[in-house]
């Protein structure tokens, strides 16, 4: 989950990066389902979770920060 | 790069949905040879963790099928209706079977349903490799 979460972020950040300056298309098309992947199972892992307030789950939904968001509420 | 997302694909298919389909096979079998255990539970813990995992499967079959271009292709549409069919089976089937069967509840039609499932990524493989109605060859 904290691979994940962490993972989901800096995809998504390289992502932004990338799409601003030098538009790189390998990077594009590699980090881009990385990032899905890693948003995907952080929303499975989260919503699964069902001892969890309902509000931290639905935080895993929010693109990019999501992840790490429940992170912190969890810790 | 269509080649090292086609190779993520195929990568995460074996390693991923391989283990969830013996595990989920060996699930109803173990449970009546031996009851409720370390083995049942090492099962049901692969079929969790691989099944989650194998979320890459979709996802990188998705970037490939992008980068060629046959993301409109019969055989692929095909194919996506019936993963997505097999991963409702699994969350919503036969993982809380299993959970209910190591709570030591009777469950009904486990290895029926994982039957079907294993059945359906049979299918998904098979429309992978034959392509029906695609013209980039066998």
């Amino acid at each position: 989950m904290r691979a994940a979460a962490w993972v989901e972020l800096v995809s998504l950040s390289i992502l932004l990066i990338n799409m601003y300056t030098v538009h790189i298309d390998a990077i594009t098309s590699t980090c881009g389902p990385v990032h899905g992947c890693a948003y995907l199972i952080v929303v499975i892992l989260t919503l699964n979770r069902t001892t969890l307030p309902v509000r931290t789950r639905l935080l895993a939904l929010i693109p990019g920060v999501g992840g790490v968001l429940v992170l912190r509420r969890i810790s | 790069m269509t080649k090292l997302l086609l190779s993520l694909h195929v990568l995460a298919a074996i390693i991923a949905i391989g283990p969830v389909t013996v595990a989920a096979s060996m699930f109803p079998a173990v449970a009546r040879r031996s009851g409720v255990g370390e083995r049942l539970h090492l099962l049901h813990r692969i079929c969790r963790v691989y099944g989650v995992v194998g979320v890459a499967v979709p996802v990188f079959g998705l970037a490939t099928a992008n980068s060629l271009g046959v993301l409109g292709d019969a055989w692929l549409l095909t194919s996506m209706a019936l993963t997505a069919a097999a991963a409702l089976i699994l969350g919503l089937l036969i993982i809380p079977g299993q959970t209910r069967a190591l709570a030591g509840q009777t469950v009904t039609r486990l290895g029926m349903v994982t039957g079907v499932f294993n059945l359906l990524w049979a299918t998904v493989t098979v429309l992978m490799i034959v392509r029906p109605g695609s013209t980039t060859g066998a």
